[in-house]
């Protein structure tokens, strides 16, 4: 009795909607494991990192934090000018090979999306490919091209102009270094932008009397901006603060504050400093990529 | 991630090779010993779950056993479980800060560690080691006595000393352009460019202190005051501060390098030209040494592979095959006489006098350590 009842009532209504979650609650179980994850993963920690920056230092007990007593000099210390030259090297490498990168990734990016015809996917992934393999092997297989015996000396002593330059442990090595593992980064925004530009705008701008130069600078580049963009800051930001290539490639003239950091969590015995450079570094960057925005335009993102 | 999956992750690098990376720094912090503390994590918080141990019951003949890559005689292990019936897992780590981290974590389940002298000390004040019940250990005396008296574990509370090493100078002989003798061969003109010395605070300063004839061990600020400014000016004319001096040294890159006794004499079976000296003015001597970890399940069992490690012979063999230097007396006469005879691996009595071990300075360390940082950034 009641069982017929019931089905007749779930007939007469709407039966997809009295089955269904309400949309809120919906949208709000699917953000659920992210937001779970953003929280876990992303804002606990840096709350760490922030509770550390003001923490008491120690050797058998690396890091003390008591609401008592802040440590606020360890942010004093970590603008200390010894460090200046460290910051500053690290955004010279950095921007540096982001110009780089666009110098040798918008070329290919280019041509990929419009020349590459049917392998075009097969290019994308030779792109992808070096992912495959972890960055910290791909930048000990540039150890041994540039070491003094390695590969690169040997072709160059092959054409006799001398097998014994030094390019280990140079700025050259460290910057080469930042730009072969970032470049992908570059492309594939950059390429994805290209591919969705409308071609025809191209061959309305020579018809309409521009040049090669002029055509590139009013309507390729203002196409590829949004991916320029996005490049820029994808190479960027990990750039300065990246740690496995000026540890592994430079030398005593390249240190750079990734280094500087994680130094402070080991010999330097010194976490509070770590985080608080950690937490400048961050300050840092959030600040300038907030001017850059603001100057391209956030719209073109 | 497992633990066969971590081992041989560690593997890659070390591939028959005899501890090559014994102290390498740079491939452990990003590869063995991340995946090592990922999987200690997992571990512990599984410890945490598990049935406790049953302390009435005898311990099961089991001995898990945490060592150093290739750092063992091939009869070490089998003869043992034949002695005694306990069944040995055997497991590699290879590096100090690897296994640091994972003790740290707690739980791994291991019952004997191989911690170097510093960091065993850093791990008895984290209270991370077990007393040892040297009851059980009746070839105690096999011991010399240097290491019974040691400062890292005077008296052998907490460790029975496994070998042990010299921290000096390797280079290849015929590229540095001179006689290579004491910590100043930095300075031959032909290496300029082309040296290195290591990212350990304490070797890095005490390598200073030598040269500058001050205690390795000092505390005193003036004295780090003087082996930074040494170490700064030092720095412009090497090529690199690394831990990882092993393959560049072995190829050429590097002519010369502040390094480990045992990693210079492994990288001499590939590349000959490559000699190791005891700098004249001194150096750190280290010492490898088995422990029982804070939550070891099976210390009887550790105890008892300890003691047979003091037997002469056994002692003996593992000296024959890993050519570092014996801490056990007794074992001396069963020893190769190349090995006994090398002055390197057994300096004579009056260059011994001045390898003393790394001393404990509690939180002093923390003088070297804000030097350091003004070294590397300088």
């Amino acid at each position: 009795m009641t069982g017929s009842r019931a089905q007749t009532d779930a007939a007469t209504k709407k039966p997809a909607r009295s089955r269904r979650l309400p949309d809120w609650l919906a949208g709000n179980l699917l953000l659920l494991p992210t937001s779970v994850w953003f929280l876990v993963l992303l804002v606990i920690p840096t709350l760490l990192i922030v509770a550390y920056s003001l923490g008491h230092r120690g050797v058998i007990q690396p890091i003390r934090f008591t609401w008592g007593s802040l440590v606020w000099s360890n942010y004093k210390t970590a603008l200390n000018p010894d460090f200046l030259p460290i910051f500053t090297r690290s955004i010279v490498y950095a921007l540096v090979s982001t110009i780089a990168c666009v110098l040798l990734g918008f070329p290919l990016a280019y041509w990929i999306a419009r020349f590459s015809g049917r392998l075009r996917n097969l290019y994308l992934v030779l792109v992808i490919i070096p992912f495959l393999t972890s960055y910290l092997i791909r930048t000990y297989g540039w150890l041994v091209i540039l070491q003094r015996n390695g590969v690169l000396n040997s072709l160059l002593g092959h054409v006799g102009l001398g097998n014994q330059h030094l390019f280990l442990n140079t700025h050259f090595a460290v910057i080469l270094g930042l730009t072969y593992g970032f470049l992908p980064f570059m492309i594939l925004p950059l390429y994805a932008s290209i591919e969705r530009m409308d071609k025809s705008l191209v061959e309305a701008s020579y018809d309409l009397g521009h040049g090669k130069t002029s055509t590139f600078f009013r309507v390729i580049l203002p196409s590829a901006l949004p991916g320029l963009i996005a490049g820029v800051l994808l190479v960027f930001i990990p750039a300065v603060g990246d740690y496995v290539t000026p540890a592994l490639l430079g030398g005593v003239k390249t240190q750079m504050i990734g280094t500087t950091i994680y130094d402070q969590f080991g010999s330097g015995n010194n976490w509070p400093l770590g985080s608080a450079m950690s937490m400048l570094l961050m300050l840092l960057i959030l600040a300038g990529v907030f001017v850059y925005l603001s100057r391209v335009g956030e719209d073109a993102l | 991630m497992s633990e066969p999956d971590r081992v041989s992750l560690a593997f890659i690098w070390d591939t028959d090779s005899t501890r090559f990376s014994r102290r390498t720094f740079m491939r452990t912090m990003a590869f063995a010993s991340a995946a090592g503390f990922i999987a200690a994590c997992g571990s512990s918080s599984k410890g945490g779950s598990s049935a406790p141990p049953d302390v009435t019951s005898p311990e099961a003949k089991t001995l898990n056993f945490y060592n150093w890559t290739a750092y063992i005689a091939p009869s070490t292990i089998p003869n043992f479980q034949k002695e005694t019936g306990i069944k040995v897992t055997y497991d590699n780590y290879s590096s100090n800060d690897e296994l640091f981290a994972k003790m740290s974590a707690g739980s791994t389940g291991y019952d004997i560690i191989v911690p170097t002298d510093a960091t065993l000390v850093k791990m008895i004040h984290a209270d991370l080691v077990e007393p040892l019940d040297l009851s059980l250990i009746t070839n105690i005396g096999n011991i010399e006595q240097r290491f019974r008296t040691a400062a890292y574990d005077p008296g052998n509370k907490y460790s029975i000393p496994w070998q042990w090493g010299t921290t000096g100078i390797g280079f290849d002989k015929t590229k540095v352009g001179g006689k290579v003798t004491d910590w100043d061969a930095f300075n031959l003109p032909a290496i300029k460019g082309k040296s290195s010395f290591l990212d350990e605070a304490r070797d890095a300063f005490a390598m200073a202190l030598f040269a500058l004839k001050l205690d390795p061990n000092t505390t005193d600020t003036g004295d780090l005051d003087q082996a930074k400014d040494y170490l700064i000016s030092l720095k412009k004319k090497i090529k690199t501060i690394t831990s990882d001096y092993q393959d560049p040294l072995a190829s050429g890159e590097l002519l010369l390098s502040q390094a480990y006794s045992g990693d210079v004499f492994t990288i001499q079976v590939d590349n000959p030209k490559v000699e190791y000296i005891i700098p004249k003015s001194g150096a750190f001597s280290w010492v490898d040494s088995m422990a029982v970890p804070k939550d070891a399940k099976h210390p009887g069992n550790a105890e008892k592979f300890m003691n047979y490690m003091l037997e002469p012979k056994v002692g003996a063999a593992l000296t024959n095959t890993v050519h570092y230097g014996s801490p056990n007396q007794a074992a001396t006469p069963y020893i190769d006489k190349a090995i006994l005879d090398n002055p390197l691996i057994y300096p004579p009595a009056d260059v011994l006098a001045k390898l003393p071990f790394q001393k404990d300075i509690g939180e002093e360390e923390l003088k070297y350590s804000d030097r350091w940082t003004e070294v590397k950034s300088a």
